[in-house]
């Protein structure tokens, strides 16, 4: 039986994680290439008594589409016994495999599993990597993860963060990288509802912003590797708004990222 | 239910009408082709003091304020600068033909103080109110229209007002006003609005004596409601600071304004002007008197009555908070 | 001073040509306020051609005498004088009324050099001269204000607003003329709106009152000079003049307060003024 820790971790692997197997397909042309010309329903779930949960892929000619939710027409399925399972597995915690339905889709398979390592790879980094461009990826996919992730807490009802959403009024709470507004992500919260959101919010200034002067910088205080206060000294980290959101909002990127590792 | 919230000892500090009074003074000193004319109002108006100081430069026409403004377009076409004292009321209505024709379009170096403005002079009704003067002052063409938050900035609008060329028109108060400013060293120029605190949740532009209600009522949203408010002090509503305003409905979205006067063309409808030519969204609401003639009462009783103090802002910026003006029935998030 | 015989005929002879350049001006502008204009014109001439201390070429002379035209509707009658001492040019007369000209109905002192106000809305002017007198004195300076005002003017509670704080302030160095036609729009004075007894009025303000035959130099010098050399109280000229003078059609006719001329009218016009003018001469 899912404890309501296991939900809440379970919903940020379904909603948060596993979508971001889209930014990496539409940044990298390598795993772009694995899913070129191929065409069918990839699911990854896990079996419940409230029911099953999961999230699942469409790609149609290589174009890829994410969908919240199991879908029982799945072409290659990943299906784990438990959400318990699921969220170990994806925490790196248990390296028991769930059932592969379809594995004889073995094109569409392998190309899934191999994505799905690269993203485990890059979330799990603890370095920078060596490379601009996964340098890039691993800031973007980041900021994506927490900006969903929280809103997750929230539509789960986290008691913390669904607390702080129901109070707020319109606001807009954004990350980026100086320069860089491609791999900017935001979250919108209003008395209890809340969207996260690919890109710069354009219609106007975010109520605060967690800005980075550099991927070099977002890693640093991303990967845990710089202390926040320290980075926000030395401006790596500058905080557009008052000082009391970001704190708050450094707060539940760590919760986050504690569900997201398994803790 | 509001109230006197200072002592009578505060009373001869605070006063805008003193403050112009004395700066008048000063500027006198320096400044000899300075003369100052009012219609028996010298005691009430303050300019009195500056009577008394040059009493061949100060010119009483009695009660008669269309013969005052001709003699100040006179004045003013032979060099002389003329401040000219009496009720906005008086200034705004009754000589109106004379600010408008002798003083506006011929462009003239007249400074027409104001006093007594808004529900100010309470207890004496609507014969002595002047909820009407911003919304007629503003579509002047050539004048400057200015409203100052306090003493202090009476005296900075009173200054500059002599340094600029061409007609003012200072609009303040009876003489009870609460103190928004500690000196004279912020930076007053006509022309841009002052801001008092910073927020981006909403932005609350107020002139007059709203300014201290506005600033008032944001701390308490702050402290109650988490609400960050902005405070702009747009004490000069034409020209108005469009830059502003525009800059408040992209970052804040949200506009709230208060005014001591008829909701109806005076502040909150110059800022609409701008919301609107933006083409920007943005909600919006005016706090001022509801179009329509006020009861008698003590200034801040009347201000409580009509929602332009501070619980009025409070729970008017509440209201708005709550307003929906975005596509809000998506709230899934983005795969 | 009384006038020479040579400064009347000269007067006379000037009048009479400002009345025919009024006409023109009427004709080009399509139509204008012509019966007080000519009702005007004598006062006028005398002013600008024997009393006013002015240089056209220095319209912003600090020292200048001031006048305001408080009856500012018979731009058509100042104009031509203004051109004719040329602070502005005779041809931009042509253009009066034209969109975009700096000649209109009512002028502006913006835009016209030799206007000292911009006058039109009627009761403004005498509270603007009590203006420039009083600078005078704070400015330590001579120069002497003149006002004409219409009669039906005198109907604006300002003028008499004015005429109370120049009595108060004894302001001395101020001429004040009415320009007594008995007409305004909607028929004579007496009959819209009662000014009499008028003389009377203003001596209970506090005025000296010279009462004068409008389209008489001789009387208008005396009633002026007077003016100016009284210190110890104000003085008011009423001149008595006939509406619309020196054209029979128009004469004491409130109908030709405002009006335009057909070329037969012209004509008639311009015959009449001749007409008029030969008897002026002769009479003098």
């Amino acid at each position: 039986m899912a404890t309501r820790e296991d939900i809440y971790a379970n919903k940020i692997f379904l909603n948060a994680v596993l979508p971001l197997v889209k930014t990496i397909i539409a940044s990298n042309e390598k795993y772009a290439k694995k899913f070129k010309n191929k065409n069918g329903i990839v699911g990854v779930s896990a079996k419940d008594p409230d029911g099953k949960v999961g999230t699942h892929y469409i790609i149609e000619n290589g174009d890829f589409t994410v969908v919240k939710g199991p879908n029982d027409k799945c072409d290659v399925e990943l299906e784990f016994s438990s959400i318990k399972d699921l969220n170990d597995f994806f925490a790196g915690k248990s390296k028991k495999l769930p059932k592969i339905k379809g594995w004889y889709h073995v094109g569409l398979l392998t190309a899934t599993l191999s994505v799905l390592m690269y993203m485990a790879n890059l979330l799990g980094v603890t370095e920078p990597p060596q490379n601009d461009d996964e340098k890039d990826l691993v800031v973007k996919l980041y900021f994506s993860l927490l900006s969903t992730g929280i809103s997750q807490l929230n539509k789960t009802g986290h008691p913390e963060v669904s607390k702080w959403v129901k109070k707020s009024p319109d606001r807009i709470f954004a990350w980026k990288v100086t320069g860089k507004p491609e791999l900017s992500s935001y979250i919108r919260i209003k008395a209890g509802k809340s969207k996260a959101a690919r890109g710069e919010y354009k219609r106007s200034k975010p109520f605060f912003t967690m800005r980075f002067d550099s991927t070099d910088s977002a890693l640093g205080t991303l990967l845990g590797i710089d202390d926040m206060i320290e980075a926000t000294i030395t401006e790596k980290l500058i905080m557009e708004g008052a000082p009391e959101f970001g704190a708050q909002l450094g707060e539940y990127m760590l919760l986050v990222g504690s569900y997201a590792k398994g803790n | 239910m509001g109230g006197l919230t200072y002592t009578m000892l505060d009373t001869t500090n605070l006063s805008t009408a003193e403050m112009y009074g004395n700066v008048l003074c000063e500027l006198g000193k320096e400044h000899p082709e300075i003369v100052g004319l009012s219609a028996d109002l010298a005691k009430s108006t303050k300019i009195g003091l500056f009577a008394e100081k040059f009493p061949n430069k100060f010119f009483n026409t009695g009660i008669a304020e269309q013969n005052m403004f001709g003699i100040a377009s006179g004045m003013a076409k032979c060099g002389l600068v003329p401040f000219v004292s009496t009720f906005a009321i008086f200034t705004s209505m009754r000589a109106l033909d004379q600010v408008h024709t002798d003083i506006c379009y011929q462009n003239l170096n007249v400074k027409m103080i104001a006093t007594h403005a808004g529900l100010s002079f309470g207890q004496a009704g609507t014969t002595h109110h002047c909820t009407e003067d911003i919304a007629i002052m503003r579509s002047m063409a050539n004048l400057k229209v200015i409203v100052p938050a306090d003493g202090m900035e009476t005296a900075n609008a009173v200054v500059q007002a002599y340094e600029t060329e061409g007609p003012v028109y200072i609009r303040i108060n009876r003489g009870f006003d609460q103190k928004v400013y500690e000196n004279t060293d912020y930076d007053f120029r006509i022309g841009k609005a002052h801001q008092l605190t910073d927020g981006n949740d909403l932005t609350i532009i107020a002139c007059g004596s709203c300014v201290y209600q506005a600033i008032e009522a944001a701390k308490i949203l702050s402290s109650v409601d988490g609400i960050k408010a902005r405070v702009l002090n747009m004490h000069t509503i034409k020209p108005i600071d469009r830059e502003a305003v525009l800059k408040a409905v992209y970052e804040t979205r949200r506009i709230i304004t208060v005014e001591d006067h008829n909701v109806m063309g005076g502040l909150g409808s110059a800022v609409a002007e701008v919301i609107i030519e933006s083409g920007k969204g943005c909600a919006f609401r005016k706090l001022g008197i509801p179009d329509t003639f006020s009861i008698i009462g003590l200034h801040e009783d009347l201000m409580a009555y009509y929602e332009i103090d501070t619980n009025g802002i409070v729970e008017n910026v509440r209201k708005l908070i709550g307003l929906e003006f975005e596509e809000d029935e998506d709230w899934e998030d983005e795969v | 001073m009384p006038l020479t015989d040579i400064e009347i005929k000269n007067l006379e002879k000037k009048a009479h040509e400002l009345r025919s350049l009024c006409v023109d001006t009427v004709v080009w502008a399509g139509s204008g306020h012509i019966g007080g204009s000519l009702s005007a014109m004598d006062i006028l001439t005398i002013l600008y051609y024997k009393y006013l201390n002015i240089d056209p070429s220095k319209p912003l002379w600090e020292d200048r005498d001031r006048f305001i035209l408080s009856k500012g509707h018979i731009g058509v009658g100042f104009a031509p004088v203004l051109a004719d001492k040329g602070y502005i040019d005779k041809e931009q007369l042509k253009e009066y009324n034209h969109t975009g000209s700096e000649l209109g109905m009512h002028l502006d002192s913006n835009k016209v050099p030799g206007v000292d106000a911009s006058t039109g809305s009627l009761g403004h002017g005498l509270p603007i001269a009590v203006g420039m007198a009083l600078a005078a004195r704070i400015n330590n300076k001579n120069y002497k204000t003149y006002c004409l005002l219409g009669d039906g003017e005198c109907d604006e509670g300002s003028v008499w607003e004015a005429a109370m704080s120049i009595a108060h302030y004894k302001i001395t160095n101020l001429v004040t003329i009415v320009d007594r036609n008995r007409c305004m729009i909607d028929g004579p004075t007496e009959n819209v709106m009662s000014l009499e007894p008028f003389a009377k009025k203003w001596e209970a303000f506090g005025f000296i009152v010279k009462e004068v035959d409008g389209h008489n130099f001789t009387e208008l010098s005396e009633a002026i000079e007077y003016a100016l050399a009284e210190d110890k109280a104000p003085v008011v000229i009423i001149a008595n003049t006939i509406k619309g003078c020196g054209i029979d059609f128009m004469e004491d006719n409130y109908k030709w307060h405002y009006g335009g001329l057909n070329s037969e009218k012209i004509a008639q016009s311009k015959e009449s003024l001749e007409k008029y003018y030969k008897k002026r001469v002769k009479g003098a």
